[in-house]
């Protein structure tokens, strides 16, 4: 199983493979295409040149929308959340394709309605129990803070049983107890047989979670592979570790 | 968990709690309880107040997911009132084809309605908040020209007789009644809509567009199915609304009625059924106690839309949610800890109460 794809203008001749049940680190420094990359594998944009593969098919001119349907869920730097809905219902948001029932059935409140929400209800529960949240769940979004929304988005994504999951930035803004929750989590979802890419500025949270890195510099591989060898590698110390 | 935040939590929760499903639905079954026993305190000229109230709710129940819900800012659907009262007046008269009878006259103004609910709605595919708006607006204007001009079928300037519903909803009451129940109806399926996957995706579209499509909610699809329904309860509530006024020209479909449907919907908050439920009635009423400031009715709704805008019109029902989300936040700081630098500092500003 892969996922890759190679050059784009803001990053270039990338190739990087993400695989099930691993977490995959992407970090470097401002600028170097970290969040174009995740942009460009969930479908913002597609690739100049290159292509998205996954399980060996190509995914690259299919809408942004399909994506989910492909199983492939990631959160945003800023928590992108409906204030003014509860915790649960943002939860639920996340599940919204896996509803059988059709609209007609909703505005009548029809069996299948009522079993797609409950299934709903149930499926947001466990996810929000996942991410240690469950007891905010009747509590209006725009009342958390931010580690909480961080979580919140996790719990979103997690709704789809994603295949391959996209962390833009997961710990910035959040405490070094946090951050520890944070990583402790990712791995719990990797075994589960998920792939995770996680791009981060963190270094400290890659080194310790991830599987494999990727240092990207210039939207260029500075470096990859496991954890152990990046931090002794003497250029990405040089460029971006800076110690 | 953490423990430290545990107290935080705890109170939360209990401060904003849990709405039970009894306490949400007290203020529409006290509404159900009014309407039904509404013939035995007012009389005459309130039963035709009170029905034109449940006819404009049909129209604003469908827009509310719309704009209350979809976040689309569509003014101009009086469009949708005069189109669904012409289609079903003109069936009924027999003025093309031969005369039908009005629940069937009623049913082809509520497909015609879906399908140019749906034409209205498409721009909104491609063009963002004020310039759907106006091509809304665009659409109510075609509208009635086409209903002057075409003389031969609408009756142009002169007009056409409104269907009259038999027996037992010819009387006053039994109209009334018919008009309520449909009102009812209409609450309660977009109640249900509004608790369903498709309400929360609406939402979603309003307020978190990339986590919606993230998410595999296809906005296009998702906003055509609702302007479908729109559209049909608005051709419903037209045919109702020449029925009421026994009698339709063109002028009777004016700009402030289509501008009376949206600040229902805004002063009664997004998201919410119950607030532009009571925003509708308020604003069929408010004229008649006022009926002076008639001539001002203008002037007035481009005052409560000033002060809308700039409250935004999601801060206005939950003031008093914010103030108690301030205090529930100064308790967060006093809790946390030595953790909370200048991370904590750097959050986005709350919402000011």
């Amino acid at each position: 199983m892969s996922l890759s794809f190679g050059g784009v203008q803001a990053i270039d001749r990338l190739d990087i493979e993400i695989r099930p049940g691993q977490v995959h680190g992407l970090i470097g420094p401002n600028g170097s295409g970290k969040t174009t990359t995740l942009n460009v594998i969930s479908g913002y944009y597609a690739p100049k040149r290159g292509v998205i593969r996954l399980n060996g098919a190509a995914m690259s001119g299919q809408g942004l929308h399909r994506r989910a349907h492909m199983r492939i869920a990631r959160t945003f730097q800023t928590p992108r959340i409906v204030g003014s809905a509860s915790v649960l219902e943002n939860v639920m948001i996340g599940g919204t394709i896996d509803g059988k029932g059709t609209f007609v059935e909703s505005l009548l409140s029809l069996p299948r309605h009522r079993r797609d929400e409950a299934m709903l209800r149930d499926t947001a529960m466990l996810a929000l129990a996942a991410v240690g949240l469950e007891r905010l769940a009747l509590v209006r979004a725009d009342r958390l803070q931010h580690s909480e929304l961080r979580f919140t988005e996790i719990a979103r994504a997690l709704m789809l049983r994603p295949a391959f999951l996209l962390l833009d930035e997961p710990a910035a803004g959040l405490s070094a107890e946090e951050i520890g929750r944070l990583g402790t989590l990712i791995q719990a979802i990797a075994q589960s047989g998920t792939g995770v890419l996680v791009v981060e500025h963190h270094p400290d949270l890659i080194f310790d979670i991830c599987h494999h890195v990727t240092v990207l510099n210039l939207g260029k591989i500075l470096a990859a592979g496991a954890p152990a060898e990046i931090r002794a590698d003497r250029e990405v110390v040089n460029a971006y570790l800076g110690a | 968990m953490d423990t430290q935040a545990t107290p935080l939590h705890a109170s939360r929760t209990n401060a904003l709690g849990a709405p039970s499903s009894l306490n949400a639905a007290l203020p529409f079954l006290a509404l159900l309880v009014v309407g039904i026993a509404f013939p035995l305190f007012g009389g005459g000229y309130w039963g035709v107040i009170a029905t034109r109230a449940c006819i404009y709710w049909v129209l604003a129940s469908g827009l509310n997911l719309v704009v209350g819900f979809g976040g689309q800012i569509a003014i101009g659907w009086v469009a949708l009132l005069t189109l669904g009262a012409y289609t079903t007046s003109v069936l009924v008269a027999g003025n093309v084809g031969p005369p039908l009878p009005p629940y069937l006259a009623l049913a082809i103004a509520a497909v015609v309605g879906a399908v140019f609910g749906l034409i209205v709605g498409l721009p909104a595919l491609r063009l963002r908040t004020f310039y759907f708006a106006i091509t809304t607006l665009g659409f109510a204007t075609i509208v009635t020209q086409v209903a002057l001009a075409w003389q031969s079928v609408t009756g142009g300037g002169v007009g056409v007789a409104g269907p009259v519903f038999p027996h037992p909803f010819a009387s006053q009451w039994g109209f009334y009644y018919f008009c309520f129940g449909l009102a009812a109806i209409c609450t309660w399926m977009t109640l249900n809509v509004a608790a369903s996957r498709f309400g929360r995706a609406l939402t979603a579209i309003r307020d978190a567009e990339v986590a919606a499509e993230a998410s595999g909610i296809s906005k296009p699809g998702l906003l055509a199915t609702v302007f479908l329904f729109s559209g049909a309860v608005a051709a419903v509530a037209g045919g109702l609304f020449a029925s009421l006024q026994s009698y339709i020209t063109p002028d009777a479909f004016t700009l402030d009625l289509s501008i009376l449907f949206f600040i229902a919907i805004l002063i009664g908050g997004r998201g919410s059924i119950l607030g532009p439920l009571l925003g509708t009635i308020l604003l069929t009423v408010l004229p008649e106690f006022a009926a002076p400031l008639v001539a001002w009715s203008t002037f007035l709704y481009a005052v409560l839309l000033l002060v809308i805008v700039s409250r935004s019109p999601a801060e206005l029902p939950r003031s008093s949610i914010s103030r108690t989300a301030a205090r529930s936040r100064a308790t967060a700081r006093s809790f946390r800890g030595p953790t909370c630098s200048s991370r904590c500092l750097a959050r986005p500003p709350a919402s000011a109460p």
